[in-house]
């Protein structure tokens, strides 16, 4: 069942919205949340590259996918980076 | 002459409808904008963002993460079943990726209930504000999808699927770049 790459892309999917969602009840349980953010955003960015890569078809396009790629890191690193600033300056 | 020739192999090389991807990249454009902008204003007022943020619905948007993506997988499925000529398999996929729009909705609906109930509304705390407007928006765009995946479950040509399916994905990624920015970092 796991060859098909779109049904590896799926349990990476479930897998990986289920790990936000331990990481986020971590956070209630007192985990440093500039850890949580960082480690949240990521699974947001792995999430996204599956999604572009097995439903949207870029894995068949690899320049196009390593753009994306490129600027969805990019663009998480900003929002990490917004999201960290109180922290950093209190 | 060759850098318009490699340039048109580039493009050639995107998987179904330019337009299509034109669409998707503008889409996360703008949401990219407005969750950088949520960010940017919470710098004025973290302490109220992070109460705020409380009062969310974290399980039912866990859930509705996985409902979507699940959604995805049935059209991504129907392209591939209907690209092999099982026809009734992919127009069956479409129809029930349709219905997990739906409970998408559905979910979604009880949240702004509970909210509506609590007094909860836009003018609460600037977090509401954008919190309403972008998974409304978002919302508009799932209602759009629904109607889209009802559509190509009916003229179920190929290529109608590849663009109609590709529109769900979009929606797909946009919720999953949006629900942890919104409902996770407090």
């Amino acid at each position: 069942m796991l060859r098909d790459p779109l049904n590896k892309a799926w349990f990476a999917l479930v897998a990986l919205s289920g790990a936000s969602a331990v990481v986020a009840e971590l956070a209630i349980g007192g985990l440093d949340r500039r850890v949580v953010g960082a480690v949240v955003l990521l699974l947001a960015l792995m999430k996204a590259r599956v999604i572009l890569s097995r439903y949207l078809g870029l894995a068949e396009a690899p320049s196009w996918r390593r753009g994306f790629n490129l600027v969805l890191t990019l663009f998480c690193l900003l929002l990490l980076g917004l999201y960290l600033i109180p922290a950093l300056i209190s | 002459m060759s850098d318009t020739a490699g340039q048109g192999s580039l493009l050639d090389e995107l998987p179904g409808d330019l337009m299509m991807w034109v669409l998707i990249i503008s889409e996360l454009l703008v949401f990219g904008a407005g969750l950088a902008a949520f960010l940017a204003l919470r710098l004025t007022d973290p302490v109220g963002f992070a109460e705020a943020q409380d009062h969310l619905h974290r399980t039912g948007a866990a859930l509705n993460t996985v409902v979507l993506v699940t959604s995805g997988f049935l059209a991504a499925k129907a392209f591939q079943w209907r690209g092999l000529g099982a026809r009734l398999k992919a127009r069956l996929a479409l129809v029930v990726a349709a219905l997990l729009g739906v409970v998408f909705l559905i979910i979604k609906g009880a949240e702004y209930a509970d909210k509506a109930a609590k007094g909860i509304d836009f003018e609460t705390h600037p977090f509401f504000l954008f919190y309403y407007m972008l998974t409304g928006f978002h919302a508009a765009h799932v209602v759009a999808g629904v109607v889209i995946l009802c559509l190509i479950a009916w003229k179920d040509s190929l290529r109608n699927i590849e663009v109609g399916a590709a529109f769900w994905h979009m929606v797909d990624l946009v919720w999953v770049l949006l629900f942890p920015v919104i409902y996770l970092l407090a």
